[in-house]
């Protein structure tokens, strides 16, 4: 009963109209709506990761109409995985959501569509399918980051509306050009007409080159990132959660589908400077996005720029046609989605508790806040890639792809960038254990008092007021995504097994 | 007896549960958890393992052979001493949880049977060494960080070596060839290199070990280096000249820089590299006899170097003092401290009838009958021996220097008292060994991988006991005493303020991170400024045309100027792309 994929993509769509539609009868009935709509989701994500990893690869084509013409929807082990991780993520974010907000019925209505708009994105098996949900996607994330509060969300929403269209139409063209060289959309007919006209002739470089660049704005390779430190700062805390974890995320997965499915390794081999290219702005991204974290005095910021680095590496991994680096690349899709969503989430806790929101204010965190600076610690130290946590396999199996294919460079950039990510967070850890709180915290809430009468006071960086209450259920989460950023490293290996197939037929 | 667990198992329970316990029945835990295992791995039959599965690849997690076996039996019987002595001096369950987290993961990595399980654990004892600084808080915290980012270097290096290694091999096994030939050599011996403290790469020792609590330090001058002089047999069981050399400078360096160290915790750093550089030396000459000598000297070094921490940390507990300039005349006040240190420095500094004499009379022996004369050999004495035997000299001057100054000169105002009965205990049966195994040389030879007194197994058959060897050590001890005499004026001149290398690439690592960060920051910032300039260039041009989109955007105050160079990047990229690609 493949029937599922589609009902996949639409319940979220159907709970964010119902979620649209029950705010007119009562307001603030957003949230149970979501809730309801993505258990289900997470169900079905859950029965098709079973069905895709352990049987076969499961497809469904749109309309009835057969595969080259019709639009075809594709699960195998690669997107069951991100589908996974998109599903459950998104439910645990609702968990931090419902007493953090926003509450209003639009946005839980913005948040399904955008759910909607990444399974999508994993799902499909059509290349116009998949620019249709990159939009949607695209749009329902402009929309979340506007929804935070004041002008500053505002105008990096504007910014993301922007670069984001930009690269969505930069996809689109590419995808003509592609269209225009074979005459069909379907990824795997693609693939075969691509290589029927010929890897190396002009129409099809452009396409590949139209399409990765696009690609890499969605991604948020340096220095195409510009929109993503101030969206993932600006917005409400667990949509930065939400959308650090899964936007960059499902697009590398497209970016991944579109090399490897798409244009296959073949023409990689073909067009080795295409391959030097991805490689060179790999490594830079790695380099620079690590160099710009550490320059960062706010946190979110900090962990934005963070994510620009670890994209390089799942670029650098694309780059190397290695089955090991492949395997990295994905385990360290999951990891860092879940890591930095749960990093996110981390900042946002310390940030209702206590108001510290810059790195100077995390002195002396652990005695403020044990369980929240300790889940912060962990997830912090897991993204360095200390073992055993997931953060380490990942980069673990990208560096030993890098040292198979002999990319002895990128080798050093890997290792590099595992220093450099120290070198950033370690500032964090030793602030949050090994110093002292700072002086007396009147000081605090006269400065606070100073800061609502005078709004000059409030870009001196002096620590803002605690603006909010912190759960259990907030706690909770945030400690299950720390407990699993580890555990999940011991599961890598039993995984690895089961995605090997759809590994192996990926780069053949 | 069967094996059941990994040795280093019992050993980070006890370290979990001790936060949980009160003082009395953790520390009870701990000393316990550690004693055990002793005769665990005595009696596990040698070439048992316990295969298990990490990160997919098969390793071993526990691999029984002498030398191994050896370095556990060492690791346990001073751990659990250890446990003692900071039970005794007021240290908290936290450090000592760190501690034998960090004793726990030193046995995983000398009973690891393969590289990867060796790599693992290595890597942990960096960071549970680097939290049992930083517990103490203060000053331990900066020293702590460089020590951190030196040793996460190091360890890069080395997991660089054996990723190379793993390409050429394709298993992480110990094939008894060490690590293969060529530049992932030169990698693992730079990155061991780190943790044995070569002259260079060493300063993280005199800086670390003397500022952590009292009952820290005794824990970090014993596994650290000395898991990294098993490493290094591991990776070089064939020897390698250029390493025995290294071990023969070290000797003399770190000997030389102790002699004009005040602080006292601090001489003793520097006597560590300079002892391990003995047992370095004896794994570069590579020989049966050289190796031996290596571990032998593994072994008893433990011994009296815990001893040596102990009893300066018993003088720093009862007079807060950390300078031998402050201290004097402590001879009578703490009669049992000064004996236990008394037997600590002429062990290590190689008297007759003390281990130290017996081990290091092993390597020197092999530097003499089994290695290269060399370049400067003097008549009949080989150069490494002579660099071995300056170093002997510079150990006899500072251990008199330190005697000298805490328990012999002046007189102390007020009274001090003795040891407490739990450190009392643990220096006297360290102490009581330091003797048995100098003068039962035969105990100390039966549990080395190499039989040294019998000449099927060494090509040349060691006696601790002859004419030679007992009038070398005396000699040694005649021009220490005298050079003291000596020198002691002009010492007590420079004492202390003698720069070491750390002095250039503390300011060099500093400035240098700082002009990387500030020159990416520069850097974009200057392609930002540029980006601003060519779109303002651009939209003057475009303007100028007479197309009208501009002055639209224009209007958008403050956010188009982002929006717009943001733009004109990727469309940069997408030129670039497009003039690769095609």
């Amino acid at each position: 009963m493949s029937d599922l994929v589609p009902i996949a993509v639409a319940v979220p769509i159907f709970a964010s109209v119902v979620a649209l539609l029950a705010g007119l009868v009562r307001r603030k009935t957003g949230w149970h709506v979501a809730v309801a709509g993505s258990v289900v989701h997470v169900g079905i994500a859950l029965e098709l990761a079973r069905r895709a990893l352990f049987d076969e690869t499961v497809r469904y084509v749109v309309g009835g109409f057969t595969s080259p013409y019709g639009i075809e929807l594709v699960v195998d082990g690669l997107s069951a995985t991100i589908l996974v991780l998109v599903a459950v993520v998104s439910l645990g974010v609702l968990g931090y959501a419902r007493v953090a907000g926003p509450r209003s019925n639009a946005f839980y209505a913005a948040y399904l569509l955008l759910t909607a708009g990444l399974t999508g994105l994993s799902v499909t098996g059509d290349l116009f399918n998949m620019y249709v949900f990159l939009e949607i996607t695209g749009l329902a994330a402009y929309v979340l980051v506007a929804t935070g509060e004041g002008g500053r969300s505002a105008v990096a929403a504007l910014r993301y509306l922007f670069i984001g269209t930009v690269g969505a139409s930069l996809f689109l063209l590419g995808l003509g050009y592609a269209y225009i060289a074979t005459g069909t959309l379907n990824m795997v007919h693609l693939s075969e007409l691509l290589a029927e006209v010929g890897h190396t002739t002009t129409l099809v470089q452009t396409a590949f080159a139209f399409i990765v660049v696009g690609l890499f704005i969605k991604v948020a390779i340096f220095p195409l990132h510009t929109w993503q430190p101030e969206a993932y700062a600006s917005s409400p805390d667990s949509v930065s959660a939400l959308i650090s974890a899964l936007v960059s995320t499902v697009s590398a997965y497209a970016f991944v589908r579109v090399v490897y499915t798409v244009f296959t390794a073949d023409f990689l081999a073909a067009n080795p400077l295409a391959r030097d290219f991805l490689l060179v702005a790999a490594a830079v991204s790695i380099v620079a996005g690590s160099a710009l974290a550490v320059a960062q005095s706010e946190v979110k910021r900090m962990l934005a720029y963070s994510s620009v680095a670890q994209f390089g590496l799942i670029v650098a991994a694309v780059s190397l046609v290695s089955e090991t680096a492949m395997v990295g690349a994905v385990v360290h899709l999951v990891g860092h989605g879940l890591m930095k969503g749960g990093l996110f989430l981390a900042a946002g806790i310390v940030a209702t508790a206590t108001g510290a929101r810059t790195v100077a204010d995390y002195d002396g965190l652990a005695d403020r806040m044990p369980v929240g600076a300790g889940a912060f610690g962990v997830l912090a130290l897991a993204m360095v890639g200390v073992p055993p946590a997931v953060g380490f396999v990942g980069k673990w199996y990208i560096a030993l792809g890098a040292v198979e294919s002999e990319a002895w460079g990128l080798t050093v950039v890997i290792v590099a960038s595992t220093l450099l990510t120290l070198a950033y967070f370690a500032r964090l850890v030793e602030r949050m254990f090994f110093r002292e709180a700072p002086e007396v915290v009147a000081d605090g809430a006269d400065a606070t008092a100073e800061g609502t009468v005078t709004p000059a006071a409030a870009d001196g960086g002096d620590e803002s007021p605690p603006t909010g209450r912190v759960t259990l259920g907030m706690y909770a989460l945030v400690v299950t995504a720390a407990i699993l950023s580890v555990a999940l490293g011991a599961g890598v290996v039993g995984y690895e097994q089961l995605i090997e197939s759809t590994v192996t037929s990926l780069l053949s | 007896m069967e094996p059941i667990v990994p040795p280093f198992v019992p050993v980070l329970l006890a370290a979990l549960l001790l936060p949980f316990l009160g003082r009395r029945v953790g520390h009870a835990l701990g000393v316990l958890a550690t004693a055990a295992v002793v005769p665990y791995v005595w009696l596990v039959p040698e070439g048992a393992h316990i295969p298990a599965e990490l990160f997919g690849f098969r390793v071993v997690l526990f691999n029984l052979d002498a030398f191994s076996q050896l370095m556990g039996l060492i690791f346990g019987f001073i751990g659990a001493v250890a446990v003692l002595y900071s039970y005794a001096s007021e240290a908290d369950n936290l450090q000592t949880a760190f501690a034998l987290s960090y004793v726990g993961t030193s046995l995983g990595a000398v009973f690891g049977g393969d590289w990867l399980s060796l790599l693992f654990f290595w890597e942990l004892m960096a960071v549970t060494s680097t939290l049992l600084v930083w517990h103490y808080g203060g000053r331990a915290i900066r020293a702590g960080y460089r020590y951190a980012l030196l040793h996460g270097i190091g360890g890069t290096l080395l997991m660089g070596a054996i990723v190379w290694h793993y390409v050429a091999v394709g298993s992480f096994a110990f094939t008894g060839d060490g690590i293969v030939g060529g530049f992932p050599q030169v990698l693992a011996a730079i990155g061991i290199g780190v943790n044995v403290g070569f002259v260079g790469l060493h300063t993280w020792l005199p800086d670390t070990y003397p500022r952590p609590h009292i009952a820290a330090s005794v824990f970090l001058c014993v596994y650290t280096t000395k898991t990294g002089v098993y490493g290094m047999y591991r990776a070089f069981p064939d020897g390698e000249i250029a390493i025995a050399y290294m071990g023969g400078a070290m000797a003399v360096f770190g000997a030389t820089y102790a002699l004009f160290q005040n602080d006292m915790r601090r001489l003793l750093s520097y006597h560590i590299q300079s002892q391990v550089g003995y047992m370095v030396a004896g794994v570069g000459i590579g020989t049966a006899l050289g190796q031996a000598g290596a571990m032998a000297h593994v072994f008893n070094h433990i011994l009296y170097k815990g001893l040596l921490f102990m009893t300066a940390g018993v003088v720093i507990y009862r007079t807060g003092q950390e300078s031998l300039k402050k201290l004097g005349g402590l001879g009578r006040e703490m009669p049992v401290t000064a004996a236990a240190f008394t037997v600590a420095a002429l062990s290590i500094a190689g008297f007759p009838l003390f281990n130290g004499f017996v081990s290091k009379g092993i390597i020197i022996s092999a530097s003499h009958y089994t290695f290269e004369a060399g370049p400067l050999a003097v008549g009949d004495y080989h150069t490494l021996e002579l660099l071995l035997l300056i170093g002997g000299v510079g150990t006899f001057l500072s251990f008199i220097k330190f005697g000298y100054y805490a328990f012999l000169h002046g007189e102390y105002d007020g009274s001090v008292e003795d040891a407490n009965r739990g450190q009392t205990v643990g220096m006297v049966i360290v102490a009581a060994l330091c003797v048995f195994y100098g003068i039962f040389d035969g105990a100390l030879f039966a549990i080395l991988p190499f039989d040294v007194t019998s000449d099927a197994v060494v090509s040349h058959v060691y006696v601790t006991y002859t004419v030679a060897h007992v009038v070398e050590g005396l000699t040694l001890a005649a021009i220490g005493l005298v050079g003291f005499v000596l020198i002691k004026k002009p010492l007590s001149r420079y004492g202390g303020a003698v720069p070491d290398i750390d002095a250039i690439y503390n300011p060099a690592a500093f400035y240098g991170t700082r002009s990387v960060v500030v020159g990416v920051t520069e850097l974009y910032a200057a392609v930002d400024r540029l980006a601003v300039r060519l779109a303002d260039g651009t939209g003057r041009a475009v303007r100028t045309v007479g197309s009208g989109t501009f002055d639209v955007a224009g209007r958008q105050v403050a956010v188009h100027v982002d929006i717009r160079n943001s733009v004109l990047v990727i469309v940069v990229a997408l030129v670039v792309a497009l003039a690769v690609v095609l």
